[in-house]
């Protein structure tokens, strides 16, 4: 074996040295480290068609109302505004931890942040790396405020629409907020004092989005 | 420490001039030290007389290859971040074959000129001359070839991500091609030699 490699040419044994690493390379795997990733336009275009790849505020309350427990809810925003106030039975998964955190691409993921922009971030993120059922609540935490938490009722409502807001008066109480009525309108937003987290089942999972089994109401 | 380190900007624009320029004058002189300023060495590739040409280059994609391949692999060149050319299949096609006639009639490819440029050869001077007329020359009738130079557009393909083979097989097959190709060079120039020895007899 010595008197072999003694007998190899330099260029025979860089040759040998190309061909093991060449070798090696077979089973090392994938240089581009899972980093890159394959859109299909089309299927993205079209799943926005007809807003199909939206929640509503007011159906995900009726959800969650009914204990409904087939879709993961996902704060995007800081743990730190996470732990101030989130919508219940939601988890904490920052933007920038969304591709390594444990969400299966067989769930139905449902993406928000205080506005429609890190979702629709977020979504687009989800949806080229292959998950099927992503959804972003229209309008965000903004919205889950405005409709929810603090309704505000109708001026000269028909009596569909009064129906209505006696509907929404229940569900903002049931998640600890409240109508607004003409008076309060004006306060600003900030005045709003938001359910403590506390008195709501807010449940607070590790950024890491470990699947924890759901608490009820 | 990350590379690409432009990417991943270690360095802004204008240091980034300097080490172009530095890194320009290297592979000039490894371009001349290999004999690549010499236009009988690089014709005489076609003529399978010297197969040199070859054999630096396989060199190089095989050194080059592995080296990102295993760089990439360890996490310290984030390959999706290195350039890739955009392919367009036809354009592509017309465009190898203008260069590898001009290759074989004029004794070099653009680089190696400029490299026997500045070693002031006078053929070179000539053909740099002739490169920069045939570049405004394009340039001028870009318009009316604008249609084909467009066309067959596939985006950034590799081969593995077109063939769908893994990356490492590819890396595999590219060294053997390599090895085998050296191993033909060595037996084709012996054959040639004797083949020319016997001739002059």
């Amino acid at each position: 074996m010595k008197k072999f490699l003694e007998n190899l040419t330099t260029n025979q044994k860089l040759g040998g040295v190309a061909l093991v690493l060449g070798f090696i390379a077979l089973f090392a795997g994938d240089p581009y480290g899972g980093t890159s990733i394959k859109v299909n336009e089309k299927d993205l275009a079209l799943s926005t068609v007809g807003n199909a790849d939206k929640i509503s505020v007011n159906d995900l309350a009726d959800w969650i109302i009914k204990d409904k427990a087939d879709f993961e809810l996902v704060d995007l925003r800081s743990e730190e505004k996470f732990n101030e106030y989130s919508i219940p039975n939601s988890q904490c998964i920052p933007l920038t931890q969304l591709s390594s955190s444990e969400l299966l691409r067989n769930q139905k993921i449902i993406l928000f942040s205080d506005d429609d922009v890190a979702s629709s971030q977020a979504w687009f993120i989800l949806k080229s790396k292959n998950y099927k059922g992503v959804y972003i609540l229209d309008g965000g935490l903004d919205a889950w405020k405005e409709k929810v938490l603090f309704p505000k009722a109708p001026v000269n409502g028909i009596k569909d629409e009064l129906d209505q807001f006696e509907k929404m008066k229940e569900v903002a109480k049931y998640f600890g907020g409240s109508v607004q009525t003409d008076s309060s309108i004006t306060e600003t937003k900030t005045q709003i004092k938001l359910p403590t987290s506390k008195s709501s089942n807010t449940k607070t999972t590790a950024p890491t989005g470990k699947k924890k089994k759901r608490e009820g109401c | 420490m990350n590379a690409p380190f432009f990417k991943f900007e270690y360095f802004n624009r204008d240091v980034s001039l300097i080490i172009a320029f530095a890194i320009g004058i290297a592979f000039g002189i490894a371009l001349e030290k290999g004999g690549f300023g010499r236009a009988t060495i690089l014709a005489s590739q076609f003529y399978f007389t010297n197969m040199r040409v070859l054999k630096v280059m396989f060199t190089a994609i095989v050194t080059a290859m592995l080296g990102l391949y295993f760089f990439s692999v360890i996490g310290f060149v984030d390959l999706s971040l290195v350039y890739l050319t955009q392919t367009n299949m036809l354009p592509m096609v017309v465009g190898g074959l203008v260069a590898g006639v001009g290759f074989v009639i004029g004794g070099y490819c653009p680089g190696t000129s400029v490299v026997a440029f500045a070693t002031g050869k006078i053929d070179a001077v000539v053909y740099v001359l002739g490169m920069i007329f045939g570049i405004f020359v394009f340039g001028e009738m870009f318009p009316s070839i604008e249609n084909i130079f467009n066309s067959g557009f596939m985006g950034n393909v590799t081969i593995p991500s077109y063939f769908n083979l893994s990356y490492g097989l590819v890396v595999f097959l590219v060294v053997l091609m390599a090895l085998g190709a050296f191993a033909a060079a060595e037996w084709g120039e012996k054959k040639m030699s004797e083949k020319s020895g016997k001739e002059k007899v």
